[in-house]
């Protein structure tokens, strides 16, 4: 990967590292997500992919590196600010707030990142763009099955028409028929609305489907870079650092 | 301390519509209902600050009686109950606000650490000791603001102290005002989602530390207006009266599972009329040792409270 910075736009990352203690997740990674496609991070468990969205996001923070934003650096920036700039992103493991009811999660979602506009009208998009949501609005989040839960963490985090957004794992633990579903949407939402899509799996062949570039981590470190299809045609990429 | 219950029990209460004993104990209910409604609002800021931060503010009792005892020491330089009253509550809050900036947040940098309960613990002995040596450890007479302690209307034939009367509606109201904050306001909700997952809040664009701070204010405004009232009761306030209040607060808060404004206030009135009803059949002695009592049991039998939900987690 270069290293530059573009002024124009793009999420950039430079030498990112990520330290908890001693261990090293994130060791010197340097990745850039053009805008307007999908970019997939393939590795096994505990390759690093998700403390890498996370020191994105500013949930943990990263001991190295600098992450530009539009140009703008954020590598300090706490992570409500990063969301307020357009930086979304979906935890892995479905973290929704599972007490509160559907109508609620997307209200949390809506009401501090909020630039005007009607939280009606955008909730009511999301229950035209999701219409099992509808009748459940009033349900705790809890109660959902995981298709749907996952449905709810997606409308939650682009509820801002986000500029980027992060998803870790969004397929872990479903049904292949609802995973088709959730990455075609996922598809259109970068598509249609011209989001950045940062997209971490383990099951490679899923996202390679989708995304348009991909990158294949491997104890921290990028091992293999390229257009998603170039990696997708590689017999050898699944064995040796996918573990299958 | 001055066992208000024996000036409602005067003989021109008694012999009206109801016999002796129906009268004594629905004054004993009645009493335990609105002192309990004073634990649930310490219980409910107990639970405010355990929700977004996962500990328990141990310091909270002395913080409290720290600002009563201001209030009485502004009260009697001269300043307007108007004035002294508010500040005081006010300066409730901003001690909270202390506590978890120097007892709080530096010790939940070191992961599980449960070093607040020292921390919390020792600024409370902390405050309790400074007080003492300030104004020294006897009571100290807090006036009366509104109603005096003998003033009482008849309810359906029952003589009730406009005190307590005033004491239940005040309490009753924060409470619903509490309730209605945290579904309705967006600030509420950011309480409600830091305390279920605070790292999607802080995705969310919800900024956490202030949430926090937020509700550690809420906390001490609660407390501080619970010792007024507290203090209104009893006519004195003394450096070890917020300790007591904690605790109680703490077991109403146990009792009532922690999770919601429902679960302190039910918490707080089952341990406000349990604790009137020993103390008015067996002894006032044994009325404190209720709450240690009832604690034990539901930490035994019932550990998530009357109305606590068992955390569950999705994999």
């Amino acid at each position: 990967m270069p290293d530059r910075i573009n002024p124009v736009g793009g999420l950039e990352i430079h030498g990112l590292e990520v330290r908890y203690g001693p261990v090293e997740a994130v060791r010197g990674v340097s990745l850039r997500a053009e805008p307007g496609t999908i970019t997939a991070i393939l590795g096994a468990n505990g390759a690093g992919k998700s403390s890498l969205m996370k020191a994105i996001s500013g949930l943990v923070p990263a001991t190295a590196g600098r992450i530009t934003l539009d140009g703008d650096d954020i590598t300090r920036l706490p992570p409500h600010e990063r969301a307020r700039r357009g930086l979304s992103h979906a935890l892995e493991g479905r973290r929704l707030f599972h007490r509160m009811t559907v109508e609620e999660n997307l209200k949390v979602a809506w009401d501090f990142r909020n630039r005007g506009g009607s939280f009606r009208a955008v909730a009511d998009r999301v229950y035209d763009q999701f219409p099992m949501l509808a009748p459940r609005r009033q349900t705790p989040a809890g109660m959902l099955s995981g298709g749907q839960q996952q449905m709810v963490i997606l409308s939650a985090a682009l509820i801002h028409e986000p500029r980027y957004l992060l998803l870790d794992e969004p397929s872990l633990g479903l049904a292949p028929v609802i995973v088709q579903q959730i990455f075609g949407f996922i598809e259109s939402v970068c598509r249609e609305r011209g989001t950045t899509i940062l997209l971490c799996e383990q099951v490679a062949a899923i996202a390679l489907r989708v995304a348009h570039s991909g990158c294949v981590l491997r104890r921290g470190q990028v091992v293999r870079g390229g257009p998603a299809a170039e990696l997708a045609a590689d017999p050898a990429l699944s064995a040796a650092y996918l573990g299958g | 301390m001055r066992d208000p219950l024996t000036l409602t029990l005067s003989p021109e209460g008694r012999g009206k519509k109801k016999d002796d004993a129906m009268q004594f104990v629905l004054q004993l209910v009645f009493a335990g209902v609105c002192v309990g409604a004073v634990y649930a609002l310490i219980a409910m800021g107990l639970s405010l600050t355990f929700w977004t931060t996962r500990t328990l503010n141990f310091g909270q009792g002395s913080l409290l009686m720290t600002a009563s005892v201001a209030t009485v020491a502004m009260l009697g330089a001269g300043m307007p109950a108007a004035l002294a009253v508010p500040l005081g509550i006010l300066l409730a809050g901003g001690l909270m606000v202390v506590a978890e900036r120097i007892a709080i947040r530096p010790l939940l940098k070191s992961g599980d650490s449960m070093g607040w309960v020292v921390s919390t613990l020792g600024l409370g002995i902390f405050l309790q000791g400074f007080v003492s040596s300030v104004f020294g450890s006897q009571a100290i007479a807090f006036p009366s603001l509104v109603f005096d302690s003998l003033d009482s209307v008849d309810v359906a034939g029952v003589q009730v102290s406009s005190q307590y009367l005033a004491v239940l509606g005040l309490s009753l109201t924060l409470m619903v005002a509490m309730e209605l904050f945290l579904r309705r306001s967006a600030w509420g909700r950011a309480v409600r989602a830091v305390s279920h997952d605070a790292d999607a809040a802080a995705l969310a664009g919800i900024p956490v530390r202030r949430v926090i701070v937020l509700s550690f204010v809420a906390s001490g405004v609660l407390a501080g207006i619970a010792g007024v009232m507290v203090a209104q009761i009893t006519g004195t306030v003394d450096p070890s009266f917020g300790f007591n209040l904690m605790v109680l607060g703490f077991v109403a808060a146990v009792f009532g599972g922690m999770g919601n404004t429902a679960g302190a206030l039910v918490g707080g009135i089952a341990l406000g009329v349990i604790e009137k009803l020993v103390g008015g059949y067996v002894s006032t002695a044994a009325e404190h040792g209720m709450a240690f009592a009832i604690l034990m049991v539901i930490l035994a039998i019932r550990p998530q409270g009357l109305f606590g939900r068992k955390e569950f987690t999705k994999v």
